[in-house]
């Protein structure tokens, strides 16, 4: 018999591969791993249930509004119809979207009908944070006015400051002061920076890299969701510094908030938070607190594109040419340090930066782990104002975007499956057989009729077993 | 060699606009309304829907945006965001701060609106007027947007107002200006059918709808006007209504089916007259159709 002949499996690399990326989850992502309870819990804040909503795909955001105000369940086959046969699929992933938040939950209708109905905790906060009513979030006791009030512009370069602190570090600038062993910590912790084998000091990793390409609002979401990992480590609790959290992302750009009635795991919570420049505070025992660009609308990473507030379009700096040369406008070594990761830097002036994008630094850089995407992503969310104005669809020169790809594909000439190899088989017949059959069942990945060897994929491998079994008992 | 693609689940594509959406809304506050001096506190009660419905247009998304407007017998009028320096507000229950200011202020400045009126002349609502103020503000802010962003605007109004062809010109004039901005135009009625602004929905491509029960207002909104025009196509909304096409003589500004138009310059009339009101053309009295003489084909 042949079935002796399933040999080695290939290795699979892909998942090598991927793994490797840097993962940056949205709400939905993080919250769907979250369990029940502690969902429940969540919900019981306003500011947990409009982040929740907001981050909902389009089409679950107008059922959720429809039924807001159904005290209720409507029939499954009601909200069904309320979408157009078009988009059925999406209507089958909004439902599977909604019940994994357990935004809205399966209840029985009188005649027998199963209707969906909103999670009554969630649907009393929102309407609280849509209409008004119950208690007013934690923050926001009524201060007097700040003699020491701090305007928008020194808010954002405060931000800033703070939070270029942290990725100056990462890139292992000079200045080693003003990072805390804390942050550290969270960096080690998020694999962006690892212990360096021989003297212990953390260096960057290929995540890192990859980090430090993502725009501010991304960074700000990824570090903190790697914070909050280790927040039950330091004996604060989850519910408690999410829902303070969100507070913070719905509140107001140069308002003050008051420090009254936290309980003191927030106030460590703060503290951090004032570290990282999402809040400023004056002082430690203040009484109040400044949020930051950074901390308002957190979760809205996926949006980059559109800048919620005019004055909220982060400043350009950096002209591609179609001779691949870029020119950078800073004086910032962060951001030297940044385009220099996929560049050859030619020349440097005060306040620019020329270098040349070239194959070897393009492979440089995959090599490093960084996605072609993500360079085209970063040139792309830094274009220089002139390079926006040009032509509002496309920043960048086509050939250099398109190269950029190129360069990446070629790296990628092999794609990896993982399978199970089937070979020395008795006869030319039975060969057929079993390919017939593994062919009809797309489960073939290669196939070699002279030396009577094929390869199926590993999922399938059980299926194919039987069959064979099945098969050469009846012969 | 035998390469088989293998068949890869994929999710489906969730569409998702990354843009920033514009919502204006035109509120018809004329006190000659009928159904505003049937009932005592109907005003109160269209007030409160119009700001719940403009706040979870702002629930939507972070960046979405939002403009009301009153429209009054003589003068329109932001109320949000005023003239004036937005209001200090905090917090006094669970609502958002945000949507807590917009109550706020739409409900000020429409009292300070309410209480300046001083006349009682019976004057009809100023509605295209509105419209183009609205038309300007959006235009102003397409000017002003950051480059490289998109902004889809919109206009809703939300009137009890009756049909009145007086302001026809002004009303077409509109239109296709909204439509030329690809402005969408959005028009909810209250109480009597519009005949006039259904042509608007019809041009423009918004949606028309005469609210059955003034109490549910708010849900009839939600429902139909929240969705922004890209996922209209994805739900099930109300058929658009066979709409209503006549055209208003400039003479006696009446509705009419068939009618006179000037050659020169497409002004419409309901009666023949000598010289277009319009562009002072001279026409020729009609006299009876000359009988054309019958041309001899010629035989090959």
């Amino acid at each position: 018999m042949a079935n002796n002949g399933i040999g080695s499996s290939k290795q699979d690399n892909s998942s090598l591969i991927t793994q490797t990326n840097l993962e940056c989850k949205n709400l939905y992502e993080y919250l769907k791993n979250q369990p029940q309870n502690v969902l429940d819990r969540l919900y019981i804040h306003p500011a947990i249930c409009l982040a929740v909503y907001r981050e909902l795909p389009e089409l679950a955001r107008q059922y959720v509004i429809r039924i807001l105000f159904v005290e209720q369940p409507v029939p499954q086959a009601v909200v069904a119809s309320w979408g157009s046969q078009a988009s059925s699929k999406e209507h089958n992933y909004v439902t599977k979207v909604l019940t994994d938040l357990n935004v809205w939950i399966e209840d029985s209708l009188p005649g027998g009908l199963i209707g969906w109905m909103l999670s009554p905790t969630f649907k009393k906060n929102l309407k609280a944070a849509l209409l008004g009513g119950g208690k007013p979030w934690s923050m926001s006791s009524a201060l007097d006015a700040d003699k020491n009030a701090r305007d928008v512009g020194f808010l954002d370069s405060y931000s800033s400051e703070r939070w270029e602190c942290v990725l100056h570090y990462m890139v292992g600038s000079q200045q080693q002061e003003g990072i805390s062993a804390d942050a550290v910590r969270i960096l080690l912790h998020a694999g962006l920076m690892k212990r360096d084998e021989e003297d212990g000091s953390p260096v960057i990793t290929r995540q890192g890299f990859q980090f430090l390409l993502l725009d501010r609002h991304a960074q700000v979401w990824h570090f903190l969701l790697q914070y909050l990992d280790t927040v039950q480590q330091r004996g604060l609790d989850l519910v408690e510094c999410l829902t303070f959290l969100f507070q913070l992302s719905f509140s107001t750009l140069g308002k003050d908030y008051s420090t009254e009635g936290l309980s003191p795991g927030l106030l460590i919570f703060l503290q951090h938070l004032r570290e990282f420049g999402l809040v400023y505070q004056r002082k430690r025992k203040a009484g109040r607190f400044y949020p930051t660009r950074l901390a308002l609308n957190i979760t809205n990473s996926q949006n980059k594109n559109a800048p919620i507030l005019e004055e909220d379009s982060p400043k350009g700096y950096i002209v591609v040419e179609t001779n691949y040369r870029v020119y950078a406008y800073t004086d910032s070594n962060l951001q030297v340090a940044l385009i220099a990761l996929f560049t050859e830097l030619m020349y440097r002036f005060p306040n620019l930066v020329v270098g040349v994008i070239t194959r070897d630094s393009i492979r440089q850089a995959l090599r490093g782990g960084i996605t072609a995407d993500q360079i085209i992503g970063y040139l792309k969310q830094h274009a220089h104002e002139r390079m926006l104005t040009a032509d509002t669809k496309q920043p960048l020169p086509p050939t250099v975007v398109d190269q950029i790809k190129l360069w990446e594909l070629e790296r990628n000439r092999l794609t990896y499956n993982e399978g199970v190899l089937y070979s020395q088989f008795l006869s030319q017949a039975d060969f057929n057989v079993l390919k017939e059959y593994a062919q009809s069942n797309g489960v073939l990945i290669w196939c070699n009729k002279e030396k009577r060897t094929l390869v199926i994929n590993k999922n399938a491998h059980d299926d194919v077993k039987k069959f064979w079994k099945k098969y050469s008992k009846g012969s | 060699m035998n390469n088989i693609e293998l068949p890869a689940e994929k999710e489906p594509e969730i569409t998702s606009a990354d843009e920033i959406s514009l919502l204006v809304v035109i509120l018809d506050t004329n006190p000659t309304q009928k159904m505003l001096r049937d009932k005592q506190n109907q005003l109160t009660n269209i007030v409160d829907s119009v700001v719940a419905f403009s706040n979870s247009h702002l629930m939507q998304k972070a960046q979405n945006k939002l403009a009301v407007m009153a429209c009054h017998s003589k003068t329109s009028q932001f109320i949000y965001p005023g003239a004036k320096k937005p209001l200090d507000v905090r917090q006094v229950d669970g609502q958002y701060e945000a949507f807590l200011l917009v109550e706020k202020t739409v409900k000020q400045n429409l009292a300070e609106l309410l209480a300046s009126e001083s006349s009682t002349a019976v004057t009809e609502s100023l509605l295209a007027g509105a419209i183009a103020m609205a038309l300007c503000y959006i235009a102003r802010l397409q000017r002003t947007k950051p480059p490289g962003s998109k902004l889809n605007s919109r206009i809703l109004v939300v009137s009890g107002s009756g049909d009145s062809a007086s302001q026809y010109m002004n009303y077409m004039n509109v239109f296709f200006t909204a439509q030329k901005l690809n402005v969408v135009l959005d028009v909810c009625a209250l109480d009597q059918h519009l005949s006039l602004l259904q042509q608007c929905c019809d041009i423009t491509g918004g949606m028309y709808l005469k609210v059955p029960q003034i109490t549910a207002l708010l849900q009839f909104l939600l429902w139909v006007f929240l969705p922004e025009p890209p996922i209209r196509e994805k739900l099930v909304l109300p058929p658009p209504v066979k709409v209503d096409y006549r055209a208003a003589c400039f003479c006696h500004r009446e509705l009419i089916d068939i009618g006179f138009v000037c050659s020169v310059c497409l002004s419409i009339f309901c009666k023949f007259s000598p010289i277009c009101t319009t562009c002072h053309m001279v026409f020729k009295i009609p006299g009876p159709l000359a009988v054309k003489p019958k041309k001899r084909k010629l035989k090959l």
